[in-house]
C-alpha cells in the first residue's frame, strides 16, 4: 500500500510539468463542428496531411452549435481555428465572436446536403410531393373539409393522404429536433407542402409566427419516428421493415444504393446530377468559418483552406463528390475558392439582415 | 522500552499522516459532487429564467420542437419532464426484471454449487457482459430483438411499435447481468462459513440455507450492487437511442417508443441548435434534476440499509 | 414444534421424512433455476460474440492488386519528390493492364479499383529508397473498399448498384489472371484513423486508450481504496459518515456525461488544460470510476469479519496495522472485482470524452498525455456512423479488438483474485 501511495505521489509530480507545458503551442489546425460536414472534412484533412509537410487536422464532431460555441470562445490557440455547420451561423452566435473578440470570420461555403426519404429497395418505390409528405407527418394538417382550420393529424397510411399511393402504414424514420437535417427538411418540405394550401399561404403573409407553428411541428403519435442520428441504423431498419420510410443526408443513400432506393419528390428522383442542378427540391448548404487572425499563428491553415477549395475536392468530379457532397454551380465554386485564398470578406453585422 | 516508546511516537506521526491522505481520498468525492453541482447550476438557472420551473418539473409534455434559428418560431416548444422520468423508469425497471433474477441466480449457483474451477471460467466470462461497447447492444436490440418482438406482438395481435421500451430494456438488463452478479457473489462468499454450518447442522438443505441465512445476511451488500446496476441502466444512453427512439411518450405501455433522462440530455448536447437556446439548456437543467432525484434516492436507500444492516462474525 | 416434539417425537420424524422429498425437490428445482441462469447469461454472450465474430472477421484481410509499376523519373524530379504526383505512376500502371480502356469516365471507373493508400505506399517506397526511379516493378498495392467489399461477397456481383458492367468485367479479368489476392490486414493495426476504409486502423485509438486508461488506473485505484478504507475503518458513524456515504452512492448513479461536462468546465474551462487529450480523459474517467470502486471495495471491506480485526488489535497491532495488513490483503479480491467493473466501464466509455473533444478524427498516433487522441470505444462510434459500406466491417473489428482487451484485463484479475481470495 505504502509502494501505491509512493507511486502515486510519484505520479501526480510527473503530471505536472505536463500540466503547464499544456497548450503552450499546437502544431496542427484545431476543427470543430458539425457532424454532417464532419465526413467530408475529415476526407480533405487526411489528403492534406498525407500530401504536405503539415500535421493531419484534428477535427471534432460536436455538432454546429457546439462547434459555434467553441469557436467563439475567443481568439488564440487555445480555441479552435475552424468550425463546420451544417447550417448558417446565427446573428447571436456572431455578436458572441465579436464580444470576445474574434472580429474576423469568413465564411466559406463548400456544397449542398440531399436529404432524402428512402424505403427498401424491395417495397415498392413511392412517388411523393411535398404535400403528401406535409399531410402525412404534420402534427396538424388543414381540415379535409375545406374550411381554414387546422385538425389533428387524422391520416394513418399514405393511402389517406393520397389516393395515389399505397395503403402502407405512415411511418418515418427521421432525425430528432436537434438535429441540423430536421431543421432544413422542416423547412424545404413540409414548409413547401404547407403552402400549397391557398389559405396557409395567405396565413404566412399575414401572420407569419403562426404559420410556422402549423407547418413546423411534426406530429408525436408515432407515425413520425426520432430515430437517433446513426444514418446506418435507420437504413438496416429500413431494410428489415419494408413499410417504413427514413429521412436522412443523400451519403448514406448513396453508399447503400443497393439496398435502399429514394422516393421521388415532386417527381424528382433524388439522384447526384438532380440535387446538383437543383431540380430535386430538398438539399442545404454546408460551411465552414475561419478565423483570419490564427492564418500567421497555426501553421498549414492556408494550405488546407487551398485543399479544401480545390477543384479535385469540392469541384464536379473531386473526391468530395465521390463521398455524397453535392457540388455548387461553378461560379459559387469559384467565388468561395476566392475568398478561401484571399480571407476576404470578414463578415460583417451586414450579412445579417 | 524506551526505543518502543520513540518508535510508537513517529508510529502515531506517520499513521496521522497516512489517515489524513485516506480523509483527502474520501474528500475526492465531495469535489466531484461540488464540481458537478458548479458545471450544471449556472446555464439551468438561464433555463429557468427561460422555462418556469412549474413548467419544467410537473409538465406532462417533452416536445423540445422549438426553432433551430432565432427567426423561426417555436412550434410546441414543451419541455415537461414527466414524460422523460416516467420513460426512464419504465426502461430501468424492466431491465431490473431481467437483470436482478438472472444476475442473483447466476450469483448464487457460481457462490454455492459450482465448482471453484467453473467459477473462475465463468465469472470473468459474465463480466466480460458489461464490457462489449453499447453500440453492439444498440445493434443486437434494435436489428435483432426488436423484429422479433414486433414478429411476436403482431402474432398475439398486439400493437408494437419497433422501437419501443420492452426492447431497451430487455437488452439493458442482458448488459448489467454482471454487476449483478459480480457483486453478489463477492458479497456471498464473504458471509461467513459459520453460518453457512450452523443451518446445514440443523438441517437445511442447500436451497434452504441460501434462501434463509446466507441471502438475509448478504443483503445490504446485494442491494448496493443493484443499485449500481440500476445507475448503469439510468445512464445508458446508446442502446435506447437506437432501440427505444427519441420520443417522449407518457405511457404505461412498454410496448411504445419512450426516452429517457440521459438521452435527452446528449441529444440535446450535441445537437446543431444554438448553444443559448432553451433546448441545449434544458440538458443542464436535466442533468440537475436527475442528480437531485438520485440524490434523494440514495438518502432513502441509505436509511433503509442502515435498518437491516447486520454484522456477523 | 417443542411442544410437539415434546408430546410426540415420532410424528416429527415422520412429518420431517415426509417433508424431505418435497425439500430435496426444491432443492433440485432450486439449482436448475441456478444453473439455467448461468447458461442464459452465457447464451447471450455467445449470441453477441458470434455476430461480431462473424461481422468483423472479414476486416481482417485486405484485398491487394498486382500492378506493374514504372517509377517514370519524368514524373519523379529528385529535387520535388516530395511532392511528385505519385498518383499518376498507379494510373499509368493500370493504363498499361487496360490499354483498351479510353474516355475520361472510363478511365475514372478503372482508377476506383485501386485505393489512393497506393500513391502513399509508392510515395513511402521512393522516399525511402531512391533507386526505384527508373526501375519497372510488380507490386502488390491496396484495393479499394468497394472491391474488397465486391470479392468478400458483401456487395452484389450485378451490374447498376456500386459497380458498372465494364467494372466487373475488369476485375473478372483481373481475378483471372491471378492479379487479385487476400492478404492479412496488418494496415489495421499499424495505421490510425482514416476515411478510407481500407486504410484505416486502430492503432491510434488504442494508444490513445492505453494512455487515457493507465491514467485512470493509476489514480482511480489508490484513491478509490484509500476512500473505502477510511469510510470503512476510521470514520466515525455520523453525520458526516452519512453525507460522505450518500455523496458516494449518488456520484456513482450519475449518468456519464455529466462528468463530461465537468471535465470540461473543472479541466478544460478552469485549469486550461488541452482539449483532446488522453490526460483529461483520464482525469475525466478516474471521477467516474471512483464511485463505483469506492462502493465495491467498501463491501469488501465490510465482508472482513471482525475477528480478524479484532485478533490483529489484541496483539497489539495499531489501526493502521491492522488495516493495511489484514484487512486490505483479504478485501483485495472484492476490490479488485470493483476495480475491473470501473475499468471495464471507462474502457467503453464515449459519452464523457464527447464533451471534452476526445470524439474527434485524429490521424497521427498520440504519444503523450497531452496530445491530441482518441480512445477505441470512439472510434468504434464513429466508425458505426460513417456512410462507408466498409466501415461496418472495421467497426467490429474494433469491437473485437476492444473486447480482446476487456478478456485480457479480466483474466488478469482472475489470476489476482485466485491467489488472493479465501473463505471463511
Amino acid at each position: 500500500m505504502k509502494k501505491v501511495l509512493l507511486m502515486l505521489s510519484l505520479f501526480t509530480l510527473m503530471l505536472l510539468p505536463a500540466m503547464s507545458q499544456a497548450g503552450a503551442s499546437r502544431g496542427y489546425i484545431a476543427i470543430v463542428g458539425s457532424s454532417t460536414v464532419y465526413p467530408f472534412a475529415t476526407v480533405v484533412a487526411e489528403r492534406f496531411g498525407k500530401t504536405t509537410k503539415f500535421k493531419t487536422p484534428k477535427i471534432e464532431s460536436t455538432g454546429s452549435g457546439g462547434g459555434l460555441k467553441l469557436f467563439s470562445a475567443g481568439s488564440g490557440i487555445k480555441t479552435p481555428d475552424i468550425t463546420n455547420a451544417s447550417r448558417r451561423i446565427k446573428k447571436s452566435e456572431y455578436e458572441r465572436c465579436q464580444k470576445n473578440g474574434v472580429h474576423d470570420v469568413v465564411e466559406i461555403k463548400i456544397g449542398y446536403d440531399g436529404i432524402v426519404v428512402a424505403n427498401a429497395k424491395t417495397a415498392p418505390r413511392l412517388v411523393l410531393s411535398r404535400r403528401d409528405l406535409y399531410l402525412a407527418l404534420a402534427k396538424e394538417v388543414p381540415n379535409p373539409d375545406g374550411s381554414a382550420t387546422v385538425i389533428k393529424n387524422p391520416y394513418k397510411t399514405w393511402h389517406d393522404v393520397n389516393p395515389e399511393l399505397p395503403s402502407t402504414k405512415i411511418r418515418v424514420l427521421g432525425p430528432p429536433p436537434t438535429s441540423g437535417t430536421r431543421d432544413a427538411f422542416v423547412e424545404l418540405v413540409m414548409q413547401g407542402g404547407a403552402k400549397t394550401f391557398p389559405w396557409l399561404k395567405a396565413l404566412k403573409k399575414k401572420d407569419k409566427h403562426k404559420f410556422k407553428a402549423i407547418a413546423h411541428t411534426l406530429r408525436e403519435d408515432g407515425a413520425y419516428v426520432e430515430a437517433g442520428e446513426n444514418d446506418n441504423l435507420i437504413v438496416q431498419k429500413l431494410e428489415a421493415d419494408l413499410d417504413t420510410l427514413g429521412i436522412f443526408g443523400f451519403s448514406y443513400l448513396d453508399q447503400n444504393s443497393d439496398k435502399i432506393q429514394g422516393s421521388l419528390v415532386d417527381g424528382v428522383e433524388p439522384t447526384f446530377e438532380n440535387i446538383a442542378n437543383g431540380k430535386y427540391p430538398v438539399s442545404r448548404p454546408l460551411f465552414f468559418y475561419v478565423k483570419k487572425s490564427h492564418v500567421g499563428m497555426i501553421p498549414g491553415i492556408r494550405g488546407y483552406l487551398a485543399e479544401f477549395t480545390s477543384e479535385k475536392a469540392f469541384g464536379e468530379d473531386g473526391y468530395l463528390s465521390d463521398r455524397g457532397l453535392i457540388p455548387m454551380p461553378k461560379s459559387e465554386r469559384e467565388h468561395y475558392r476566392k475568398v478561401a485564398t484571399e480571407l476576404e470578406p470578414v463578415m460583417s453585422a451586414s450579412d445579417f439582415k | 522500552m524506551n526505543r518502543i516508546r520513540y518508535s510508537r511516537r513517529t508510529h502515531k506521526q506517520i499513521e496521522y499522516v497516512v489517515k489524513c491522505l485516506l480523509l483527502a481520498c474520501a474528500l475526492v468525492a465531495v469535489l466531484t459532487t461540488v464540481g458537478i453541482v458548479l458545471s450544471v447550476v449556472f446555464e439551468s438557472l438561464h433555463f429557468f429564467a427561460k422555462i418556469p420551473l412549474k413548467d419544467f418539473l410537473f409538465g406532462l409534455k417533452w416536445s423540445p420542437q422549438t426553432a433551430i434559428r432565432a427567426d423561426q418560431v417555436g412550434s410546441s416548444g414543451a419541455f415537461g419532464v414527466v414524460p422523460v422520468f416516467t420513460g426512464t423508469l419504465m426502461i430501468a425497471l424492466i431491465a431490473m426484471l431481467v437483470s436482478v433474477p438472472i444476475g442473483l441466480m447466476s450469483a448464487i449457483f457460481l457462490a454455492e454449487y459450482a465448482s471453484s474451477k467453473v467459477r473462475t471460467v465463468v465469472k470473468p466470462l459474465l463480466e466480460i457482459l458489461a464490457g462489449i461497447p453499447t453500440v453492439v447492444y444498440g445493434f443486437f436490440a434494435a436489428l435483432t430483438v426488436a423484429p422479433m418482438i414486433r414478429d411476436l406482438g403482431n402474432s398475439l395481435g398486439l400493437e408494437v411499435s419497433s422501437e419501443s421500451a420492452l426492447v431497451a430494456g430487455l437488452v439493458m438488463g442482458v448488459m448489467i447481468i454482471p454487476f449483478i452478479s459480480s457483486i453478489t457473489d463477492d458479497v456471498i462468499n464473504a458471509v461467513p462459513q459459520a453460518l453457512r454450518e450452523g443451518s446445514y447442522g440443523l438441517g437445511a438443505t442447500r436451497s434452504e440455507t441460501i434462501r434463509k441465512v446466507v441471502l438475509p445476511a448478504a443483503l445490504p451488500g446485494i442491494a448496493s450492487g443493484i443499485l449500481l446496476a440500476v445507475s448503469r441502466a439510468v445512464g445508458e444512453t446508446m442502446i435506447v437511442v437506437m432501440a427505444a427512439g427519441l420520443s417522449a411518450n407518457l405511457t404505461a405501455n412498454p410496448l411504445a417508443a419512450v426516452t429517457t433522462v440521459t438521452v435527452q440530455i446528449v441529444t440535446l448536447l450535441v445537437g446543431d441548435q444554438e448553444f443559448d437556446s432553451a433546448k441545449t439548456l434544458a440538458a443542464f437543467a436535466l442533468g440537475l434534476l436527475l442528480f437531485i432525484v438520485t440524490l434523494l434516492l440514495n438518502i432513502i436507500a441509505l436509511q433503509t440499509v442502515k435498518k437491516y444492516r447486520e454484522q456477523y462474525d | 414444534m417443542t411442544k410437539s416434539m415434546g408430546s410426540d417425537s415420532s410424528t416429527v420424524i415422520e412429518r420431517v421424512e415426509r417433508g424431505l422429498s418435497r425439500r430435496y425437490r426444491a432443492e433440485k428445482r432450486f439449482r436448475l433455476i441456478g444453473v439455467g441462469a448461468i447458461i442464459l447469461s452465457l447464451f447471450f454472450l455467445v449470441i453477441l460474440f458470434g455476430d461480431i465474430l462473424i461481422k468483423g472477421l472479414p476486416a481482417f484481410s485486405q484485398t491487394q492488386i498486382k500492378i506493374t509499376i514504372f517509377f517514370d523519373p519524368e514524373r519523379l524530379p529528385l529535387d520535388k519528390l516530395e511532392s511528385a504526383d505519385f498518383e499518376a505512376l498507379v494510373k499509368s500502371g493500370l493504363r498499361s493492364m487496360f490499354p483498351q480502356v479510353r474516355g475520361r469516365r472510363s478511365k475514372r471507373a478503372l482508377y476506383k479499383l485501386v485505393s489512393s493508400g497506393a500513391a502513399y505506399e509508392l510515395r513511402k517506397r521512393v522516399l525511402h529508397n531512391h533507386d526505384l526511379i527508373g526501375k519497372t516493378k510488380d507490386l502488390w498495392l491496396i484495393a479499394d473498399d468497394e472491391l474488397d467489399l465486391l470479392l468478400k461477397g458483401d456487395i452484389a456481383r450485378v451490374p447498376g448498384g456500386r459497380f458498372n458492367q465494364q467494372q466487373l468485367d475488369w476485375i473478372e479479368k483481373l481475378e483471372r489472371d491471378g492479379n487479385l489476392r487476400q492478404r492479412f490486414n496488418l494496415n489495421f493495426f499499424t495505421s490510425g484513423d482514416s476515411r478510407d476504409p481500407e486504410l484505416a486502423g486502430v492503432l491510434g485509438s488504442l494508444s490513445g486508450t492505453v494512455l487515457t486508461l493507465m491514467l485512470t488506473f493509476l489514480l482511480s485505484f489508490p484513491i478509490g481504496i484509500g476512500a473505502a478504507v477510511y469510510l470503512e475503518e476510521f470514520l466515525k458513524k455520523g453525520r458526516f459518515s452519512d453525507f460522505l456515504e450518500v455523496n458516494i452512492n449518488n456520484l456513482a448513479a450519475v449518468p456519464s456525461i455529466i462528468f463530461g461536462l465537468l471535465g470540461l468546465g473543472v479541466f478544460i474551462n478552469f485549469c486550461g488544460l488541452p482539449r483532446s487529450a488522453p490526460l483529461v480523459g483520464g482525469l475525466v474517467l478516474t471521477l467516474m470510476t471512483l464511485p463505483t470502486i469506492i462502493i465495491s471495495s467498501r463491501a469488501a471491506i465490510k465482508a472482513v469479519p471482525p475477528s480478524v480485526r479484532e485478533a490483529a488489535l489484541g496483539l497489539g497491532a495499531s489501526r493502521m496495522q491492522t488495516v493495511f495488513h489484514h484487512v486490505i490483503p483479504l478485501a483485495m479480491p472484492g476490490m479488485l472485482t470493483g476495480a475491473i467493473i470501473g475499468m471495464a466501464r471507462a474502457l467503453g466509455e464515449t459519452a464523457p470524452l464527447l464533451m471534452i473533444g476526445m470524439v474527434a478524427f485524429i490521424v497521427d498516433i498520440p504519444k503523450s498525455f497531452n496530445a491530441a487522441a482518441t480512445v477505441l470505444p470512439v472510434q468504434i462510434y464513429l466508425w458505426a456512423d460513417s456512410p462507408e459500406r466498409a466501415f461496418q466491417a472495421r467497426t467490429s473489428a474494433a469491437i473485437i479488438i476492444l473486447l480482446f482487451f476487456l478478456i485480457l484485463m479480466n483474466a488478469s484479475a482472475v489470476y489476482l483474485r485466485r491467489k488472493f481470495e479465501r473463505r471463511w
